[in-house]
């Protein structure tokens, strides 16, 4: 055995196809399992969304359990759970996917449930209101969090003008107030074949995958196509802060978001390398032990000021955030904790990573990605993400992109984003 | 070394130390997924001493005889390998990943921990602090709350699940290097334990990796045999507390399980399924979300453990919807003791359990639980042959008799933290 880093391999380069109504199928054979994932992808999220609707989208994705008139509501349930199906969906800032893992004889099925759902959700007015109730149910379960709650408003003060400032579950008095029928206009406007695409992965032939899904989905109007979202965010030109004191929480929070850059520029794979020399793979949590190599880990958690730090650096359609957030000690000093984390940017930003350091941080990347694509849910998953925003029009692109990348990448990525003008930071103070 | 069944994945084992092996390839993949349970979980802690197993597994990737902290986590990712610890009710488990030419440096790290921690004082303060400040975390986290508040109804004091794995302050403030290094010899050195690698690797080498990996094992005193009595929840247990500036209450009730290693347990996780296991398939997900809207989760689990392990519904909720999901949750378990669901009910619960264990194949970490299960609890060389037809064979009768039997609708424990509730 060595230690080389292992290539994805070439069947990771999906086959797809365009169909007359507008819906992109793509399709990737995985032959580990006789399992096979369906993911549909709509572009449609919190970006689409405008003051008074805000949550929208989100509530929109629940409807879509609640029925077809083919399969009345509980249908779907019961069949999908009778094979052992992995199934959910979720909403995004930019859009909203479900999708169904099964055993492969049965993804045919999954497809059908997915074409009738584009156009024939019921949405009716009692299924709405027993839904509005569950979804309250999860953003207050998202309240009780001090780092949503400070999350939230770190996002509203980022954003002047971009609707990325108003999250994607919305304000419960959005929520309150939505109505059937706007709902059910938010689902004709987006939820159609020229305003999706398919993903196929599984233990199929990929010609037989476009095949099917071409002879299911095939058939559906192609619907009027969305507008495109026009809410450029204008420049910043200074640091935004932001407090959040709440007695909802027992350790100090703080955020520190930098404006960033849509997923096709060419600085992203940079800033994903940079988000792991700063804070590690998969986070500093503390049953965690990768990662504790990471600068920030090192001068935060090592030295005491944090128990854990994370850093995201999000694939968005639009330019996002750039965000770092530092647990505290309960007796722990935000102050001087921000100016220890300013501190290791600007390093960060001034000198490219020793080779050592370099390659540790690429051999993460890299890792990171083939643990993600090893099962056919995170390829699939991912492989989507990747279409939604542009990123990579494959997981081997993708793959090659971060390959790639040099330390001199990393330096100008930070130097591109550290800026004290593009900055907002967020406290969390909790009271006794 | 034996060859166990290939269909529908193959399955060697081996030996190395004190562990017992078991490997998976899955052709194709360029990860491994390496699952070590260390029988070193609250189930063996000392009496009186809630908290000993967790600070004991978090030294061991804290430093060890050749290596510092800080060189040990350098080496870890600069595998770009992804590792964890956690302890639960019976075991503390180093979750890990590697890409899978790694596997030799991967494992070697990992026995290096495991075998040789140096327990640096100075490390341990700093788990001390971290430790200290989850405890307060939780003491503000509406799930946390109830999950202190429910064990402390459930468990009578000192029994071993009584204390959350993060354990009490008062041990927290009090352990010293030497009670860590005295459980980590007398607990996990003595009683090894369960290695499950399953991934793009070849068997025989990853048993030969795994071996040289473990090979020269310290000797250690032998174990203490915990003995635990039966605990009885006798009547209605409940108790609200009130968590500050919150929106949403966190709701637990539930009851004693019972071992993995009962027969019963096939037929005890299919009641489950039935009752409240899955928001869709089940009747109590099916009925308080879906049909009335009142949550946002409901589900209920049952652990696969030593003992007495927690068997709990738990709702995200409302507090003006509390009493209600509870008065429902009640109700379809009233009507699952007295028979009332549908054969089919039953029939769908088998479905989707007997489905899941296919769909478990789509990932290194799926087959690698489904894995650990079967070596932990000595399950049976035959088990992965034998798993679908006991969830298949449980009868009607028996999913009545198991929620009589461990969930009277009338004994339970109910644990409420949140917002105070509305009138």
């Amino acid at each position: 055995m060595t230690t080389q880093t292992v290539s994805p391999r070439l069947a990771d380069a999906p086959a797809t196809r365009r169909l007359a109504n507008g819906l992109v199928v793509y399709a990737v054979e995985a032959r580990h399992a006789p399992v096979a994932n369906a993911a549909v992808w709509y572009h449609v999220g919190g970006r689409n969304e405008v003051p008074g609707t805000t949550g929208m989208s989100h509530f929109l994705e629940h409807m879509l359990f609640k029925g077809t008139p083919l399969h009345p509501k509980g249908d779907l349930d019961r069949l999908l759970a009778r094979y052992g199906a992995m199934w959910n969906a979720f909403t995004s800032e930019d859009v909203t996917c479900y999708f169904e893992t099964v055993p492969v004889e049965r993804y045919p099925v999954a497809l059908e449930l997915e074409a009738d759902r584009m156009r024939n959700a019921l949405i009716s007015l009692e299924e709405v209101e027993a839904e509005r109730t569950v979804i309250v149910s999860e953003r207050e379960g998202y309240e009780n969090d001090p780092s949503f709650l400070l999350g939230e408003e770190l996002q509203a003060v980022a954003f002047s003008r971009h609707p990325y400032g108003q999250g994607v579950i919305g304000s419960k008095e959005d929520v309150q107030l939505m109505t059937r029928d706007g709902l059910y206009a938010h689902y004709r406007r987006f939820y159609s074949p020229s305003n999706a695409y398919l993903v196929v992965v599984g233990d199929d032939d990929a010609g037989a995958i476009l095949e099917r899904a071409a002879a299911t989905f095939g058939s559906l109007e192609p619907g009027e196509g969305a507008l495109p979202v026009r809410s450029p965010e204008p420049p910043q030109h200074g640091e935004k802060r932001v407090v959040v004191r709440r007695a909802g929480g027992a350790v100090p929070i703080l955020q520190i978001a930098f404006k960033s850059v849509r997923a096709t520029d060419p600085l992203i794979p940079g800033l994903q390398a940079l988000a792991i020399a700063l804070a590690g793979a998969s986070g500093g949590a503390q049953e965690a032990a990768s990662g504790r190599s990471s600068r920030l880990y090192r001068a935060l958690v090592t030295t005491g000021l944090a128990t854990e730090v994370e850093v995201s650096a999000g694939l968005n359609k639009d330019p996002f955030l750039f965000v770092i957030e530092a647990t505290l000690h309960p007796e722990g000093d935000h102050a001087k904790t921000e100016a220890r984390i300013l501190e290791e940017l600007e390093g960060i930003a001034a000198t490219p990573l020793a080779a050592d350091e370099f390659a540790r941080v690429r051999k993460q990347l890299l890792a990171a990605n083939a643990f993600g694509s090893d099962t056919i849910t995170g390829q699939a998953l991912r492989l989507g993400q990747l279409l939604a925003t542009g990123a990579a029009s494959s997981i081997a692109e993708w793959y090659a992109r971060l390959a790639a990348v040099t330390a001199e990448d990393v330096r100008s990525a930070a130097a591109a984003t550290f800026d004290e003008r593009a900055r907002t930071v967020g406290w969390f103070v909790p009271l006794a | 070394m034996t060859v166990a069944r290939t269909h529908p994945f193959e399955l060697r084992r081996g030996t190395a130390g004190r562990l017992r092996v078991a490997v998976a390839p899955i052709p194709g993949l360029r990860s491994v997924v390496a699952l070590l349970a260390l029988e070193a979980g609250q189930w063996s802690e000392p009496g009186g001493r809630p908290g000993v197993a967790r600070l004991t597994a978090q030294m061991l990737m804290r430093g060890t005889d050749s290596r510092d902290a800080a060189a040990w986590a350098s080496a870890l990712d600069d595998l770009g390998a992804a590792a964890r610890i956690d302890v639960g009710q019976h075991i503390a488990i180093v979750s890990g990943q590697c890409l899978a030419p790694d596997l030799r440096a991967y494992l070697g790290l990992v026995a290096d921990a495991v075998l040789r921690p140096a327990f640096p004082a100075a490390e341990l303060e700093k788990v001390r602090a971290d430790t200290l400040a989850a405890l307060d975390e939780e003491s503000r986290n509406t799930r946390g709350v109830a999950d202190r508040v429910w064990r402390e109804l459930a468990y009578p004091p000192g029994h071993p699940f009584r204390s959350r794995p993060l354990g009490d302050e008062e041990v927290v403030r009090s352990v010293t290097v030497e009670e860590l290094r005295a459980f980590h010899a007398r607990e996990m050195l003595s009683r090894g334990g369960v290695l499950v690698l399953a991934g793009g690797i070849e068997a025989a080498q990853a048993l030969e990796v795994a071996a040289a990996a473990f090979a020269g094992w310290p000797g250690a005193a032998a174990a203490q045999i915990r003995q635990v009595p039966t605990a009885t929840i006798a009547a209605l247990q409940r108790k609200d507390e009130t968590v500050p500036d919150k929106t949403q209450s966190d709701v637990i009730l539930g009851w004693l399980g019972l071992p993995r290693t009962d027969p019963r347990f096939v037929a005890a996780r299919v009641t489950n399924m039935v009752f409240g296991a899955d928001p869709f398939a089940s009747r109590a997900g099916k009925v308080v979300r879906d049909e009335l809207g009142l949550a946002y989760y409901v589900y209920s689990t049952i652990s696969a453990t030593k003992g007495q392990g927690p068997w709990i519904v738990r709702m995200g909720v409302n507090p003006k919807n509390v009493e209600r999901a509870i008065d429902t949750t009640l109700t379809e378990l009233r009507v699952v003791i007295a028979g009332g669901f549908a054969d089919d009910d039953l029939a769908l619960a088998q479905d989707k359990m007997v489905g899941e264990l296919r769909v478990a194949l789509e990932s290194p970490g799926g087959i690698a639980q489904m894995v650990l299960e079967a070596e932990l609890f000595e399950l049976g060389m035959d088990h992965y042959d034998r798993y679908a037809e006991q969830i298949r064979a449980v009868t009607k009768d028996q999913v009545v008799e198991m929620a009589r039997l461990f969930l009277p609708a009338d004994r339970y424990a109910l644990a409420i933290a949140g917002p105070p509730l509305s009138p």
